[in-house]
């Protein structure tokens, strides 16, 4: 149960949470509030976030809706020491139908983009199926379920609009991949982009991985603001000019234009995969990166195209025998030998690619010995690790299964280091869950930008962060309800059993259609995207 | 009996997703469809397990000491792995007397409870046919294998499924190429009797 912040935050008056509310979404345009001045406060909204206070609370680390513990927010690396987050902007995809609403949600239109306002009139191509900052955290990349992938870039700080800094437009829409056939096997491939890569930046154009289910292809999305003007043989309008009545000669000239923002399939990388790809992942030599499916992981060069080599083949010569898939796959962030990939088994082996040609002998091997008092008719299948995702220091790795996210230390292959548990109310309702195929679902987790804090998604909406130094977490809202611009996000509770206070929510209401299954964190600052079907949210730490 | 039907409408829903699955976009899934055979493999031992106690319980001269399931087939079960070895001496000894339907005594009569699966019977099949829900209690050391190695959940898929619905009894140890025989006696729930030869033939085409 959240309490009611303190009437003065007791940190120093250098402390910004009061003034949560001056940030200014673009999604408000007709609702934008004059410039406050200088030294008023901003109202605070009525039911502002608990931001904890300052004094130490005891460390717990037990299921996040125990009564006592307060649901504080995290520490942040930038801002003040105890932030709370707020809403930047909604963004949805831009599809094909033209629904412009001139209804209450006036505030949801973009300027140049058609939106769907409402999730009821979302086709199932909208919805969000990855999405990934690149390396500086300008440009933000989503895919979708109709192979589309849209990116967003950070709006540029301006002397005039100083608070509109943070907010994400959006830069390039461009159909990655389509629908195929497969003839041979009488099988539709799906166009739906399962992940997005970017590479690091190295010219002025930007270099992205996207992936379905068999073919991977490097875009290159680079601006035009320049056009030449002055062809000797071609008139302004593109027309061949007749020889005859050219009589000078001239130099083309660049001059200005519109910045025009275009996407090359610069390499396709197809027909290496048998099985489903799951896993991309661009290695730090910047040369190479790898593909996974289930049973097989590709490496790859980025010039050639024609060709792959396998390192890992956990095909059983009997596919009778066959116990196990890879479930993801990564490489280190520093060392361009060694990768990691995770097991439908709840394993993750650590190659080395130094070691052999096909890295099938791990050279560690990571497995947490089952706890028998927690087996029961589904544990095989709730131990399947869906998502790997080495720290940014590349000494941890984070694995996520369906109840819970667990560090592990490169250097202890026989258990980890933390566990958190994400929403373990669910595990007596497993059985509903795999009615509903819901156990089936795929969470992702992400490390923030300092490996302090981890974040991962839930149902109902409800994404979860876990601060790795103080232990605490909180679990947020990604909904519609709070998405007028500046919302301040309030921690969220479910109620396990018995006496439901009020705020919570019971866990027999949770709308278990609602499902956060990818999110993404700035590499070096506390804005977080947040994918809810076919809605991204934004949501940043920082008060400017 | 509620463990059983729980476990049997578990076993129904994974045939039911497994067959659906083949239908979806993209095809089929090999981690999906690798995770409903597993728990469909759990849900047939449950069942199995269950089946054992239910006949255990029914027969009180039984000297076994095999301790009731709980009745949430959701529990732990920590008992999974016991089962099976449980319900292979159960089996030796349930068959080794006077069982109540006539296909136990006929088993019983020919050997001993070990080599009572071994046994092929015609008159069992009939008979499984007409009560459905007789599930192979029978069938006693093929049993133990499967379940307590992970040995691969598709592998015995298919002999899984005829063991489980019909109670056919193989001829012996070779009967791997059991899919194409299998598929004509099949099943017992005749709803299912499509889906499991597509299940198989999916299994087989895998």
């Amino acid at each position: 149960m959240h309490q009611p912040p303190p009437a003065s935050c007791s940190r120093s008056s250098r402390c910004e949470c009061a003034r949560v509310g001056v940030r200014v979404s673009a999604l408000a345009p007709s609702q934008r509030p004059a410039p406050l001045p200088a030294g008023s406060p901003a109202p605070l909204p009525p039911e502002p976030a608990s931001r904890g206070t300052s004094a130490l609370l005891p460390v717990r680390l037990g299921p996040w809706c125990s009564p006592t513990g307060s649901p504080a927010p995290l520490s942040c690396e930038t801002g003040c020491g105890e932030g709370s987050w707020i809403l930047v902007c909604r963004l949805l995809v831009p599809t094909q139908v033209n629904l412009l609403s001139m209804e209450e949600d006036i505030d949801t239109r973009k300027i140049n983009n058609s939106f769907l306002r409402d999730h009821s009139y979302a086709t199932e191509a909208d919805i969000i199926s990855t999405v990934e900052f690149n390396h500086t955290g300008e440009l933000l990349a989503t895919g979708d379920k109709g192979g589309r992938v849209v990116i967003f870039q950070r709006e540029q700080e301006s002397k005039n609009q100083v608070h509109r800094r943070g907010e994400y437009n959006v830069y390039s829409t461009f159909q990655s991949h389509e629908p195929e056939f497969d003839y041979l096997k009488s099988l539709e491939i799906e166009e739906k982009i399962n992940k997005i890569r970017w590479l690091p930046q190295q010219n002025a154009a930007y270099f992205l991985l996207s992936t379905n289910d068999k073919t991977v292809k490097l875009w290159k999305v680079s601006e035009r603001d320049k056009r030449p003007e002055g062809y000797n043989l071609k008139d302004e309008e593109g027309r061949l000019r007749d020889p005859a009545t050219i009589t000078t000669l001239r130099v083309p000239v660049l001059r200005p234009m519109d910045l025009m923002v275009e996407a090359t399939p610069r390499r396709v990388f197809a027909n290496a995969h048998t099985y489903h790809i799951n896993s991309i992942s661009v290695n730090s030599d910047y040369e190479t990166y790898m593909s996974a499916d289930d049973l097989r992981i590709n490496l790859w060069n980025f010039e050639i195209t024609n060709q792959s080599f396998n390192i890992v083949d956990i095909k059983p010569a009997n596919m009778e025998e066959l116990t196990e898939v890879i479930t993801a796959a990564e490489f280190h962030p520093h060392h361009c030998n060694t990768f990691v990939y995770s097991s439908s088994k709840g394993t993750i082996r650590l190659c080395d690619m130094r070691a052999s040609a096909l890295c099938d002998r791990h050279t560690k091997f990571f497995e947490e010995p089952e706890d028998p008092s927690n087996r029961s008719f589904f544990s095989e299948i709730i131990s399947s690790i869906s998502d790997v995702k080495f720290s940014h220091s590349g000494r941890y790795i984070m694995t996520r299964d369906y109840l819970t996210v667990k560090v592990w230390d490169l250097n202890m292959e026989n258990r980890p280091i933390e566990t958190y548990q994400v929403h373990d109310y669910l595990r007596s309702k497993l059985c509903s869950l795999y009615e509903n195929d819901c156990i089936f679902d795929k969470f992702e987790c992400v490390w923030n930008g300092s490996d302090s804090v981890i974040m991962t998604g839930s149902y109902n909406n409800f994404f979860r962060m876990f601060d790795r130094n103080t232990k605490r977490d909180v679990t947020l809202e990604a909904s519609r309800e709070n998405s007028k611009p500046r919302a301040i996000l309030k921690p969220r509770k479910v109620c396990v059993g018995g006496k439901r206070r009020k705020d919570e929510i019971s866990v027999d209401s949770l709308d278990f259609s609602k499902k956060i299954l990818h999110t993404a964190w700035h590499p070096s600052e506390n804005i977080i995207a947040v994918a809810a079907t076919n809605n991204l949210y934004i949501f940043q730490d920082k008060v400017n | 009996m509620e463990v059983q039907k729980e476990a049997q409408r578990i076993m129904t829903l994974s045939v039911w997703k497994m067959y659906h699955s083949r239908m979806q976009r993209g095809g089929l899934r090999l981690h999906r469809s690798l995770q409903l055979s597993l728990v469909m493999r759990s849900a047939r031992e449950l069942y199995l397990s269950a089946k054992v106690e239910a006949l255990d319980l029914e027969t009180p001269s039984t000297p076994t000491r095999c301790p009731p399931l709980s009745p949430e087939p959701m529990d732990t079960q920590e008992d999974e792995e016991e089962a099976s070895p449980r319900a292979a001496e159960t089996l030796a000894r349930c068959s080794a007397h006077p069982a109540r339907v006539g296909r136990k005594r006929r088993s019983s009569s020919l050997s001993n409870g070990v080599d009572a699966g071994l046994v092929p019977s015609k008159k069992a099949r009939l008979e499984e046919k007409e009560e459905a829900e007789d599930a192979s209690s029978e069938v006693p050391d093929r049993l133990l294998p499967p379940p307590a190695q992970a040995e691969g959940a598709f592998p015995n898929l298919a002999r899984v499924l005829q063991r489980s619905f019909s109670g056919l009894l193989n001829r012996g140890p070779t009967a791997p190429p059991t899919a194409p025989p299998a598929r004509d006696a099949k099943p017992v729930c005749r709803p299912a009797d499509p889906v499991l030869s597509v299940l198989v033939r999916a299994v087989v085409a895998f």
